[in-house]
C-alpha cells in the first residue's frame, strides 16, 4: 500500500535537496552529496551520517530506490550503489515543489498589494 | 597525508563501525567511502570547524540509528505478541498475578513491620516485650543513661470525651489518645507542626491541662484552623489548652492503634479518669507502656540486661514478684520502632512464612514463563532460520527476542502493580473488628514491589533470552531444509522442559496444600461459633465518668440501670459487662494468676495465666448461656458493701468456666471449692460451660468472672460499662432500650451499639476475607502449573506433528496417539506430584516448628484426609485435563499434511 504523497509534506529540506538530486540522473550517496553542494553555492551540506541516515528512511518510505542501472563503463564506480527516484518520489517532489511556488506567489502578491 | 586528517579518519572510521548491523550491511561501505572522499575536501573548504562538524555529525546520528532501529523491534514485538493473543494474555496475566500476589503478600509484613510515620531513627526504639510497668519503675529506667538517650512512658490508646465548646451539655464525641510522661516526644524524636511539645519544666502537677493534637485531627475537626494554638478543648468535661500540633501523618508511638490526642501524666485525675488514684505514685499500678530510645551504638541485648538487673532490684525493694522467663529474666525488650509491636520471635515467623510463599509463587511465574519462553522459541526456529538467510544478523535477532520478553515482562509487572493497589485498597478498606481505632494502611511496598518486578523482567530476560542464543546458534540450512520441525527425535527423558512441568507441579502443589492447610485450620480455629443465640443481643456502652458524672453518681446509675432497662417493653433480660463477649482486644479483661489452696493449706495447682473477668447479675441468662453447676450472680453478689481487695475481707463469690474448673481441681467439683488471687479469696458458687475466648485464638482460656460491685464502679472508674440486653425476635428492642436511656439520662452519651451478631459477623468476615487471600493463592498456583503443563504438552505434540504422522500413516489410532502423548504428560504429573506432596509436607513440618499457631492450625487441617488426598486429585485431574486436549488435538493431525509440510 502506498502512501499518499500530501502525507510527506512539507518536505524536510535534507530529503528535499537529495530528491532534486536524483532528477534526471541516478546518483550515488557521494555525488548527491556533491550535487547538492554545488547547487547550493556550498550552503547546504549533507553530512555522510546524515545523509545515509536521510537516505535510509527514503527507502523505507518508498520515495527513492536502489538503482540497477549503471552509467556508462568509464563513469561507474562499481563499488558504489545508486539510487534513483521512484513514482512516489517524483510525485512528492512536484507536489513540493508546487507548494513551494504557490508560497512565493502569496509572497509576491502581497508585496505587490503593499506597492499600491 | 595530514596528521590531523589521519586521525579524523580513524576517528570516522571507528564511529562508522559502531553502527548497527543491518545499517552496516546496507550503507557501511558507501559510508567509509564516503567518509573517505569527503574528508580531504571538507578539510581545504572548512579547515579544523569543517571536520569537527563531520565527526559531530556521525557522533550524533549514532544513537539516533539505533534508537530507529529499537523502535522498529518494539513495533515488531508487539506486531509477534497480538498475533499469538493466547500465550501473550497467560503470560501476561500470569505475571500480573504472580508480581500482584507476591506484592500483597510481602506488604501485608511491610504494613506491620514498617516504621511508624513521623518518628526519627525508628531502630534505635525499643520496648518491653508486652508487658506495662508502673510509673515509679519508669522514673528509675529514664535514668539509665549509660544504655538509654531517653525514654518515655505512656498510657494508651485511652478514650476522651471532647466537645468543641465551653458549653457543658454540648454534644461529645469520642476520641482516641495517649496519656504521655513529658518526654514522650523527643523520645520518639518528633518535632512540632505548631506550637510546643511537652517538657520536663513545663508539665508539673497543678498546672492547668493541656493537650497536644495530632495533625490529622487538626485537619479534620479544626478546620485546620491557623489558630488552633490556644484554643481550649473540653476533654471529659474539663477544659484543655491545645499547647502544640503534631507533624504531618503522626499518629503516636502506635500508629497501628492511632491517638489523635496526647495529654502529659501531669494532668488531673479528672481530665483523665485512667489517672485517678494517683498512678504515679504506685508501684504497683503497672499500666504504663514504656518506650525507650537506646544510647548510640548500645545494642537491645546490653539494654535489655541493664534495665532487667534495675527492674529486679526495684522488685526487692518494693516486694513486687514477676515470672521470670527461660533465661531467668524479669524484662525482654523487642524493637519499638514499627507500626504494630510485634516480637522478633513472630516477626521471624511471619517474615519466613510469607516469604516462603513469595518464592514459590514467584519460582512458578518464572517457571511458567520460562516454559511459555522455550515453547515458543522453538516454534519460531523456521522464522528465525528465514530471517538469518535473508541477512538480518544473530545480535539483532536476539536483541529482537529480548524485546519481546522485556515488553511481556514489562506489561505483566504493570498490570501486576495494578492488581496489587487494588488489592491493597480493598484490603485497606475491610472494617477491622475493634472497638479502639485501629488503623491498617495496606498499600503495597514499594520496594517489594520493585523486587518481585526486578526478578520478573530478569526471569523473562533469562528465559528469553536462552533460546534467542540457542535458536540463533543453529544451522540455517539445516532448519530451513527440514522444514519448520527439527529431525525427528525421541522423547526426551530429561529435557529442560519437563524438569520445569515437574517443578511446576511440584511447587503449585506444595503452595496449595501449605496455604490450604493455613486456611484450613484459620477457619477452623478462628471462625467464632459462641453456641448461643446472638442475633438478638444487643450491647450498648456507657462512660458516665467520661460524660461528666462523679464516682458515686456513675456507681448510682448503673446500679439502678439494669432494673430501668429491664423494665423496657421487649427486653428480656438485661446484664451489666466490664468485657464484651469474644473482644479479644477488649481492656477490661485482666490476665492473672489464681492457685487453689489444697485442704493442708499449702497451695495447691497453680494457674499462672486466666482472666478475670467482672460481670453483672444475671449475666449467663442474659448471654443465653447455662450454668453447668451452681447458681450464677445475683443483685446481692453486686452490692457488696466492701470494695474488693480489701484483706480479711469475706471470700468473694466467683464462677468457674470448665477449663478453669478442670486445670484448677481437676475431675471433682468445683462448687464450694475456694481459690486465692494474690491477696484475695474466692470461691467458687458456680461452673460455667467453655464459650470461645474470641477472634483468632483456638484455645479456650481458664476465666474465672466475679461480680461487677457497686465500689469497682468507683474503683476503676476508667472503665466503661457495657450492658447486655437481650431482646425478643421481631421488635426493635434496641431503640426502645435507647429511647428509655435519653428520657431518665439525657446527659449520657450511648455509643458503640449493635448486636453481638454484628460483632462476630464482623470478625468472621474479617478471618473469611484473609483466608481468601491465602484459597485465592493457591488456586492461582493450580491455575499456573495447569497453563504451563498444558503450554508444554501442546508444544511436545506440535513438535512431533511429523513423527505422529507417520505413525498415523503406518496405522495408529487416534487412541493410540493419544495415550503416547498422555503416557508422557502423565508421567510428568505423577513425579511432580510425588515431589510436591513430599516437599509439602517437610514445609508443613518446618513451618509448625516455628509457630505454635500454625502447628495448631495444620494439626486440625491434617486431619482432613480429604484435602491430603484431595488436592493432588485434583491437580492431577487438572493436569491430565491440561494434557488431554493437546493429546486430542494431535489425533486431528492428517498425515498426509504433516508429511508433506516438511
Amino acid at each position: 500500500m502506498s502512501r499518499d504523497p500530501q502525507d510527506f509534506l512539507p518536505l524536510h529540506n535534507n530529503w528535499f535537496h537529495i530528491l532534486l538530486s536524483l532528477v534526471g540522473a541516478d546518483q550515488h550517496g557521494y555525488g548527491i552529496m556533491q550535487e547538492v553542494l554545488e547547487r547550493t553555492n556550498g550552503t547546504v551540506r549533507l553530512w555522510p551520517a546524515t545523509l545515509y541516515g536521510s537516505l535510509k528512511r527514503l527507502i523505507a518510505d518508498g520515495l527513492i530506490e536502489e538503482s540497477d542501472e549503471r552509467p556508462v563503463a568509464e563513469l561507474d564506480d562499481a563499488r558504489r550503489r545508486y539510487y534513483r527516484l521512484t513514482r512516489l518520489g517524483r510525485t512528492v517532489l512536484d507536489l513540493e515543489c508546487e507548494r513551494l511556488q504557490a508560497m512565493v506567489r502569496m509572497m509576491q502578491r502581497k508585496r505587490k498589494q503593499e506597492a499600491y | 597525508m595530514n596528521p590531523r586528517l589521519s586521525i579524523c579518519l580513524s576517528l570516522y572510521r571507528r564511529l562508522a563501525s559502531a553502527y548497527p548491523h543491518e545499517f552496516r550491511m546496507l550503507y557501511g561501505e558507501d559510508l567509509d567511502r564516503l567518509g573517505e572522499d569527503a574528508i580531504p575536501e571538507v578539510w581545504r573548504r572548512y579547515g579544523l570547524p569543517g571536520l569537527l562538524r563531520l565527526l559531530a555529525d556521525i557522533a550524533i546520528q549514532l544513537p539516533a540509528t539505533y534508537l530507529t532501529e529499537i523502535r522498529q523491534d518494539i513495533v515488531y514485538a508487539l506486531r509477534t505478541l497480538a498475533k499469538s493473543p493466547g500465550f501473550t494474555a497467560v503470560a501476561v496475566l500470569s505475571l500480573a498475578i504472580g508480581i500482584g500476589m507476591c506484592s500483597v503478600v510481602l506488604s501485608e509484613c511491610q504494613s506491620i513491620e514498617g516504621p511508624p510515620p513521623g518518628v526519627r531513627d525508628p531502630a534505635k526504639l525499643a520496648t518491653f516485650v508486652w508487658s506495662q510497668v508502673s510509673y515509679p519503675y519508669f522514673e528509675h529506667y529514664r535514668e539509665q543513661h549509660q544504655v538509654l538517650a531517653s525514654a518515655t512512658a505512656f498510657l494508651g490508646l485511652v478514650p476522651f470525651a471532647v466537645a468543641f465548646t465551653w458549653d457543658k451539655r454540648a454534644h461529645a464525641e469520642r476520641f482516641y489518645g495517649h496519656l504521655v510522661s513529658p518526654e514522650y516526644f523527643t523520645t520518639l524524636g518528633v518535632t512540632p507542626a505548631a506550637g510546643r511539645f511537652f517538657a520536663l519544666e513545663t508539665e508539673r502537677p497543678g498546672m492547668a491541662p493541656v493537650v497536644v493534637i495530632s495533625d490529622r485531627f487538626w485537619r479534620k475537626h479544626l478546620g485546620a484552623d491557623p489558630l488552633a494554638v490556644g484554643r481550649a478543648l473540653r476533654l471529659n468535661g474539663s477544659m484543655a489548652t491545645i499547647v502544640g500540633i503534631g507533624p504531618k501523618d503522626f499518629l503516636g508511638a502506635w500508629p497501628g492503634n492511632p491517638a489523635d490526642l496526647f495529654v502529659p501524666v501531669t494532668c488531673a485525675g479528672s481530665l483523665a479518669p485512667e489517672l485517678s488514684g494517683d498512678p504515679l505514685h504506685a508501684p504497683d499500678r503497672e499500666i504504663f507502656r514504656i518506650v525507650f530510645r537506646l544510647a548510640a551504638s548500645v545494642k537491645m541485648r546490653t539494654a535489655e540486661a541493664a534495665l532487667d538487673a534495675v527492674t529486679r532490684n526495684l522488685d526487692r525493694e518494693n516486694g513486687i514478684q514477676h515470672d521470670r522467663d527461660r533465661k531467668g529474666r524479669v524484662v525482654r525488650l523487642m524493637p519499638a520502632g514499627t507500626v504494630m509491636y510485634i516480637t522478633p520471635e513472630q516477626s521471624a515467623l511471619v517474615d519466613t512464612f510469607d516469604v516462603v510463599l513469595w518464592a514459590l509463587v514467584l519460582a512458578l511465574v518464572c517457571a511458567n514463563l520460562a516454559s511459555l519462553l522455550l515453547a515458543r522459541s522453538s516454534r519460531r526456529r523456521g522464522e528465525i532460520a528465514i530471517r538469518l538467510s535473508v541477512g538480518a544478523s544473530r545480535p539483532r535477532l536476539v536483541r529482537q527476542f529480548l524485546t519481546e520478553s522485556v515488553m511481556l515482562s514489562l506489561a505483566g509487572g504493570l498490570a501486576g502493580i495494578v492488581l496489587a493497589y487494588g488489592m491493597g485498597r480493598a484490603i485497606s478498606s475491610m472494617p477491622v473488628p475493634s472497638e479502639i481505632p485501629f488503623e491498617y494502611y495496606f498499600g503495597p511496598d514499594l520496594r517489594v514491589l520493585a523486587i518481585t518486578l526486578a526478578i520478573a523482567l530478569a526471569a523473562g530476560i533469562g528465559f528469553g533470552l536462552t533460546p534467542a542464543l540457542s535458536s540463533v546458534h543453529t544451522e540455517i540450512g539445516l532448519i530451513l531444509k527440514e522444514g519448520a520441525q527439527t529431525p525427528l527425535r525421541g522423547y526426551r527423558r530429561f529435557g529442560l522442559r519437563n524438569l520445569f512441568v515437574v517443578g511446576q507441579m511440584a511447587a503449585s502443589l506444595m503452595l496449595l496444600l501449605v496455604t490450604w492447610y493455613v486456611v484450613a485450620g484459620f477457619l477452623h480455629t478462628s471462625r467464632l461459633d459462641p453456641g448461643f443465640e446472638t442475633a438478638h443481643l444487643n450491647l450498648i456502652s456507657l462512660d458516665p465518668v467520661r460524660d461528666g458524672y462523679s464516682a458515686e453518681a456513675t456507681a448510682a446509675l448503673l446500679t439502678g440501670l439494669s432494673d430501668e432497662l429491664s423494665r423496657v417493653n421487649g427486653v428480656r433480660a438485661v446484664s451489666l459487662t466490664d468485657t464484651v463477649p469474644f473482644a479479644s482486644m477488649a481492656a477490661g479483661r485482666a490476665n492473672t494468676r489464681m492457685s487453689a489452696p489444697s485442704g493442708d493449706g499449702k497451695s495447691g495447682q497453680v494457674l499462672h495465666s486466666a482472666f478475670r473477668e467482672r460481670i453483672g447479675a444475671g449475666y449467663f441468662a442474659a448471654l443465653g448461656v447455662p450454668l453447668l453447676a451452681g447458681r450464677e450472680f445475683g443483685r446481692r453478689d453486686q452490692q457488696s458493701d466492701e470494695p474488693p481487695g480489701t484483706k480479711g475481707a469475706s471470700a468473694i463469690p466467683a464462677v468457674l468456666n470448665q477449663t478453669a474448673a478442670r486445670e484448677l481441681f481437676g475431675g471433682e467439683d468445683p462448687i464450694g471449692r475456694s481459690i486465692r488471687e494474690g491477696e484475695l479469696n474466692y470461691t467458687v458458687v458456680g461452673l460455667t460451660r467453655d464459650v470461645p475466648p474470641g477472634f483468632l485464638s483456638a484455645k479456650t482460656v481458664a476465666t474465672m468472672f466475679i461480680p461487677l460491685t457497686t465500689p469497682a464502679f468507683s474503683e476503676n472508674p476508667a472503665q466503661r460499662a457495657t450492658i447486655l440486653v437481650r431482646g425478643t425476635p421481631g421488635r426493635d428492642t434496641l431503640a426502645a432500650v435507647r429511647r428509655q436511656v435519653a428520657s431518665l439520662h439525657p446527659d449520657l452519651t450511648v455509643f458503640n451499639v449493635h448486636t453481638l451478631r454484628e460483632d462476630i459477623d464482623r470478625m468472621n468476615a474479617f478471618v473469611e476475607w484473609d483466608s481468601a487471600i491465602y484459597i485465592i493463592l493457591g488456586l492461582f498456583a493450580l491455575l499456573l502449573a495447569s497453563i504451563g503443563l498444558g503450554g508444554v504438552t501442546a508444544y511436545a505434540v506440535v513438535r512431533r506433528r511429523k513423527e505422529i504422522g507417520i505413525r498415523m500413516a503406518l496405522g495408529a489410532s487416534s487412541r493410540q496417539v493419544q495415550g503416547l502423548v498422555m503416557r508422557e504428560g502423565t508421567a510428568l504429573v505423577l513425579v511432580g506430584s510425588v515431589l510436591g506432596l513430599g516437599g509439602g509436607l517437610v514445609l508443613w513440618r518446618s513451618l509448625s516448628a516455628f509457630s505454635d499457631v500454625l502447628a495448631r492450625s495444620f494439626s486440625t487441617s491434617a486431619s482432613d484426609s480429604l484435602f491430603l488426598f484431595g488436592a493432588p486429585l485434583v491437580l492431577a485431574g487438572l493436569a491430565m485435563l491440561a494434557c488431554y486436549l493437546p493429546a486430542r488435538r494431535a489425533t486431528e493431525i492428517d498425515p498426509v499434511t504433516a508429511l508433506r509440510e516438511e
